[in-house]
């Protein structure tokens, strides 16, 4: 658009403030968004500092002067991290086969994949702890092939614990991966061959900071997903490994003790946009850095 | 050397996969035996555990709860979102970044810490009965995957059409449901399955707003297997694991899975 | 209102050949900003029952908004548009009936090219027979019947374009807007479309105003053009007033190519001006003021090589820097003292050719020179 001089502008009748009048397509939905996200979140950050008489942050002391809290917030971000960490081992090379993968194949492989994330979360874990069991099909695999001679107690172990938790996150770490790597030129890689570069180092000075965002993004949302689980550590260790989902949730339906719950539920709601922010903020610098 | 990273990335891959469809997997052949351990290999064939689903009345009041939660919140975030996303694409709003990542961040929510803000904000204004809240609830809980889909599904869609549907003698809201709708179908019905889904599998937003009346599919499923689990459930988990079948096979047909992913 | 006016070369008046018919259009006073941008401003414009009208004009004019304000899509902030003796101003778009031809044609892929072209008359409650019989006659029209049941995504552009205009006059809407509609095909077909939807129209009668960026298209299409510039129009009239008779520096530098010498007036003496330029002495038509500032301009095929009669022509001399082969005629390139750009286009070689750097004598007549205030 053009814009006339200020003089032709000047002569005309004052300024109407025109909103588009489409505007009002937005507000049912920003205002069901207030009523029932917004306003319920800061609901609970004021129930959170709030005593029986008056303001108080006696739920936040209670739990960050408790050595029993301090070690379950701890434990939580110890097993999300081992869990972000096997994550990203076992699902890296195996988001990098899946976008080397051609046509139908990759499509099949692609669904396969995608396939347990759409698949109920209590499904899955149920089935987790069929598997686990000392006549589960893991120790029926076991000792059928060898590879130990009775069978091994899985059940309401902390190994178990994991390797529920990276069944069902992996997913969710693979599919960004994936979409990332899919976008990366090969050329880049075979350029970095010809320049007599070794394949080793061509990987880590090549493929994978080109493959970074997708790291973050992904661990990110595993990290995030895994502090925050309920329903597969309630499952396959319940009360063996308390998280600070396992608090809240017993606070809230069990000992009705609402400021505590309440003060561990806005810990949670930090951590959660920390990891947001945080990575965020790494993909930005990253992006800044590729420029 | 290459050759020899790219074969251990398939096997991995392989192993992967087979890691992440046993467990899956694992509830069918379990569903069809005999025992009533979950024993393996299974023993024996039969189809009782699938008749015992309409035995188990907690089941199917649930399903049929869990059902009808997440069609209507499903339902009301598509129009809801959808209106919200025109108003967004079409520059209308100050803001548009600010409010895409209002109605999208209930995402980055834990599950918990929404189910804990709804259950006081029910509380303060006097909700007591468990369906109201747990639909509202439901309704945040599946706004994003809406707004996602069907902003993706904007950008691609060229508003010139509402144009010419109104100089041919629609009217703007006519025009919107004439031109655009038809043409974002395949993004409204792939966020709407998905909004579905995850209405449908919530677990930790809906464990504060149940009551005894009202309980939902997951925490029904949950409660029975802490409670005394035997194949029954595996039955109703394969069930469950066929129609999700179902509806992905339905999604592949209508966008392609990996765009449905992708957004 | 077939005297597409191709006036002769030579001295004509602002009225095109034919004396406009009675306003089908009225646009009064329209004014139209975006925040502190205005984007046009106390525009008006007039337009005769079956005229066909070219908003012409660089992006960013203001001709999309105009044409957006005539269709309802968009509201004024001042200003009337009046449609067959209609106050439509603030009537909403689907009650306007004004059709539109959009620049991507804006086809529904999900109907089929009859459902398309149907889609206005069901909106008017015409269905059955009358529907059916109407959808054939306006493909009939664009020669597309045999496409009735394909989908509009396997057809081509052109196609396209045909079933849009299929569309917007299935209708019989008042008046018929196009929104750049040649811009997405290739030049071959662009002037084969121009020639035969410029035929449908006049046929058919209909007002048309048509928004392009496209000079050529412009003159080849319309009546009358409006040359926009700034929010404003700063030229209507018919095309070959526009071409030889531009209304000011702008539109002759918009519309087609110029050799232009500024210039100071020296002398005024009878309806006649001399002006001085850095390649001399120059005279032209009109009155200023001795000591005004001013451009000189000349179109390139009004320029001839060699000297005449000194009462009837301006006469320079200039090297030849450039001669550029063109096929149907030849452009000389020269260069002014002050590096003025002179163009002259040539039907064709004199005989034995030009050489580039010979020093050539220029003459154009007194009364084919332009004369404009200096920006």
């Amino acid at each position: 658009m053009s814009t006339l001089p200020l003089a032709a502008a000047g002569a005309s009748p004052p300024r109407r403030i025109t909103l588009d009048p489409r505007f009002v397509m937005a507000l049912p939905g920003l205002l069901f968004m207030g009523l029932v996200f917004a306003f319920p979140l800061v609901l609970l950050m004021s129930k959170s500092v709030q005593g029986p008489d008056g303001l108080s942050l006696a739920g936040y002391g209670r739990i960050l002067g408790d050595a029993y809290y301090r070690g379950v917030i701890w434990d939580s971000l110890t097993l999300a991290f081992r869990v972000t960490l096997i994550t990203l081992l076992l699902g890296y090379p195996a988001a990098y086969a899946l976008a080397r993968a051609k046509g139908t194949l990759q499509v099949f492989l692609f669904a396969l994949v995608f396939l347990p994330l759409t698949v109920s979360i209590i499904v899955k874990t149920f089935g987790l702890t069929i598997m686990f069991r000392r006549e589960g099909i893991l120790n029926w695999f076991l000792v059928n092939t060898g590879l130990i001679d009775a069978p091994m107690r899985f059940v309401f172990t902390e190994m178990s614990l994991v390797i529920g938790m990276v069944n069902v996150f992996l997913p969710f770490l693979i599919l960004p991966l994936y979409s990332v790597m899919r976008m990366l030129d090969t050329r880049y890689l075979d350029a970095a061959a010809t320049l007599g570069t070794s394949p080793l180092h061509s990987f880590l000075r090549v493929f994978l900071p080109l493959t970074m965002p997708g790291v973050i993004a992904g661990a990110s949302i595993v990290f995030a997903l895994s502090v925050a689980a309920y329903v597969t550590p309630g499952l396959l260790i319940g009360e063996r490994y308390m998280t600070m989902s396992m608090v809240m949730a017993k606070a809230f339906l069990n000992f009705r003790d609402y400021q505590l719950g309440s003060a561990m539920a806005c810990i949670m709601l930090v951590i959660a946009l920390t990891i947001v922010f945080l990575s965020s903020f790494l993909t930005r610098n990253l992006e800044a850095k590729g420029r | 050397m290459a050759a020899l990273a790219r074969l251990f990335a398939g096997l991995m891959l392989f192993l992967v996969l087979v890691f992440l469809l046993v467990p899956i997997a694992i509830v069918i052949p379990i569903s069809f035996s005999e025992s009533t351990v979950f024993s393996f290999p299974p023993s024996g064939f039969s189809l009782r555990w699938y008749e015992n689903i309409r035995n188990a009345d907690g089941i199917i009041k649930a399903l049929w709860l869990s059902t009808q939660i997440a069609a209507l919140s499903t339902a009301i975030s598509l129009v809801l979102g959808t209106l919200c996303s025109i108003a967004i694409m079409r520059g209308a709003v100050p803001g548009a970044r600010l409010i895409t990542t209002f109605m999208i961040s209930p995402l980055m929510i834990p599950g918990l810490v929404l189910g804990i803000a709804f259950l006081h904000a029910a509380r303060e204004v006097g909700l007591r009965d468990g369906y109201g809240p747990l639909l509202l609830a439901h309704v945040v809980v599946t706004m994003p995957f809406i707004m996602r889909t069907v902003l993706a599904s904007l950008a691609l869609f060229d508003f010139t059409m509402v144009d010419a549907a109104r100089m041919l003698g629609c009217s703007y809201p006519a025009a919107l449901w004439r031109a655009l709708v038809p043409n974002i179908l395949p993004g409204f019905v792939s966020g709407a399955l998905f909004a579905f889904i995850v209405s449908f599998d919530n677990y930790p937003v809906s464990i504060f707003l149940v009551d005894v009346h009202t309980k939902t599919l997951p925490i029904q499923l949950l409660n029975q297997l802490e409670m005394s689990p035997d194949p029954t459930l595996a039955a109703v988990a394969t069930v469950m694991i066929v129609l999700t079948i179902a509806a992905l096979f339905v999604c592949d047909r209508l966008v392609g899975l990996r765009r449905m992913a992708a957004v | 209102m077939n005297a597409l006016a191709i006036a002769a070369p030579g001295p004509t008046t602002e009225a095109p050949a034919t004396a406009p018919p009675a306003a089908h259009v009225e646009i009064r006073q329209l004014g139209k900003r975006f925040g502190a941008n205005t984007v046009l401003q106390d525009l008006a414009l007039s337009v005769g029952q079956g005229e066909f009208i070219s908003l012409l004009g660089p992006s960013g004019c203001g001709k999309t908004t105009l044409l957006r304000l005539i269709a309802g899509l968009m509201l004024p902030d001042t200003g009337t548009i009046t449609i067959g003796g209609r106050d439509l101003t603030r009537t909403p778009p689907h009650k306007r009936n004004v059709g539109v031809v959009f620049q991507n044609y804006a086809l529904f892929p999900h109907l089929t090219v009859a459902e398309n072209v149907g889609f206005g008359l069901r909106n008017r409650r015409i269905g059955g027979e009358e529907l059916k019989r109407r959808v054939d006659e306006a493909l009939a029209l664009v020669r597309m019947q045999a496409f009735a049941e394909r989908s509009v995504t396997a057809l081509s552009g052109g196609q396209q374009q045909r079933i849009a205009v299929a569309r917007a006059i299935a209708v019989e809407p008042a008046i018929l807007l196009l929104d750049e509609p040649f811009s997405a095909l290739d030049r071959k077909l662009r002037e084969t479309m121009q020639i035969e939807l410029r035929h449908i129209l006049r046929d058919l009668g209909i007002t048309s105003i048509f928004v392009t960026h496209d000079q050529d298209e412009a003159l080849v299409m319309s009546d009358r053009i409006a040359v926009m510039n700034q929010g404003q129009i700063e030229h209507f009239g018919a095309p070959s007033a526009i071409y030889t008779h531009p209304a000011s520096l702008f539109v002759l530098e918009f519309v087609g190519q110029s050799t232009r010498l500024p210039g100071l007036v020296t002398r005024t003496e009878g309806d006649q001006v001399e002006v001085e330029t850095a390649l001399g002495r120059l005279r032209a038509p009109g009155g200023y003021l001795a000591g005004s500032r001013v451009v000189v301009a000349v179109r390139p095929e009004a320029v001839t090589l060699g000297e005449g009669p000194v009462a009837e022509f301006n006469m320079i001399k200039a090297p030849l820097a450039d001669i550029v082969y063109l096929g149907a005629k030849t452009q000389l390139h020269f260069k002014g003292p002050e590096g003025e750009a002179i163009q002259v286009d040539l039907a064709r070689l004199p005989q034995g050719g030009l050489a580039a750097g010979a020093e050539l004598s220029l003459r154009w007549r007194i009364a084919d020179t332009m004369l404009f205030p200096a920006p």
